[in-house]
């Protein structure tokens, strides 16, 4: 296997394989679909509320109540990819929320998509200045996601993953394929960093 | 974080954290971003040299965290958000 991506006059050349690339687009896209099921779950309103057809000033009432309120998200996933921004204070960090979360959440998910565009163009692949810290951003959001389904939670953990999946040796383990994308995610993200260096 | 960088330079890097102002932004450890990217993000986002970016990287490595800027409460936030939307644990807090 090549270097994943070179330096060319015109940019930074995707060296990927079309099935890695279309893997990478998939992924990119599905940790944008889970902002978006995240996004509806939050901006949906409480049970009861904003029927369509109801009185308009009752939905924004909930819309208000339900902004004002902004607990963290359910799915860990999710809380990892807009954290709080406080540990200690939950009030300073339920107005951080208020504040920035929906805008992070729409850049997330433009940036996911202008990643995952770009991939899914015919080889050549090569990216734009905007497109690679997108696809910079996206590699990491994409391996938040995946350790987090994989319960990667110290740097212990990451070891003793690795270290229990060649142990045990078993193909059908499903985490031996999740640790596999994400090791290959891993490698790809490192060397689009030392490209860039 | 994993995978190691290169050796580093050993530099004398000032702290960042100035007496007068009284809120500062944390990075914490994490298992998934990586060291290069960790610099690059300090590099990028606040525009540290390359020195200070590693040596700021590696206090968030070796001793969990470390304070990546100071500023006003709304600076903080901006930068808790810069952070949160390059992947980074990061939070914001009053200077103790």
């Amino acid at each position: 296997m090549g270097r994943p991506f070179r330096r060319i006059r015109a940019g930074i050349r995707v060296q990927l394989e079309a099935p890695e690339r279309a893997l990478l687009a998939r992924l990119l896209d599905d940790v944008g679909g889970l902002l978006d099921e995240e996004a509806t779950r939050r901006d949906g309103l409480p049970s009861g509320g904003g029927a369509p057809g109801g009185d308009p000033s009752d939905d924004v009432l909930a819309a208000l109540e339900a902004s004002l309120t902004m607990p963290p998200p359910e799915d860990p996933a999710i809380a990892r990819l807009l954290p709080d921004g406080n540990r200690d204070d939950p009030e300073l960090a339920a107005g951080y929320r208020r504040l920035t979360e929906h805008g992070l959440r729409e850049r997330k998910r433009a940036g996911l998509g202008m990643a995952a565009e770009a991939l899914s163009r015919d080889a050549p692949v090569v990216l734009t200045s905007d497109e690679v810290p997108a696809l910079l951003k996206g590699l990491t959001d994409v391996r938040l996601v995946l350790a987090e389904r994989l319960g990667l939670r110290t740097d212990e953990d990451v070891e003793e993953l690795h270290r229990a999946l060649t142990r045990a040796n078993d193909p059908e383990d499903p985490r031996t394929a999740v640790a596999a994308i994400y090791d290959a995610l891993t490698w790809w993200q490192e060397s689009l960093i030392a490209v860039l260096r | 974080m994993s995978v190691a960088p290169a050796e580093l330079e050993k530099t004398d890097v000032e702290p960042v954290t100035d007496p007068d102002v009284p809120w500062i932004t944390l990075v914490w450890n994490d298992p998934v971003n990586l060291m290069s990217y960790v610099t690059y993000v300090f590099e990028s986002y606040f525009g540290y040299p390359r020195s200070k970016a590693e040596k700021l990287m590696m206090d968030v490595h070796r001793r969990g965290r470390a304070v990546v800027s100071n500023g006003s409460r709304d600076e903080m936030e901006r930068d808790t958000e810069a952070m949160h939307e390059y992947g980074l644990w990061a939070t914001f807090q009053k200077d103790a």
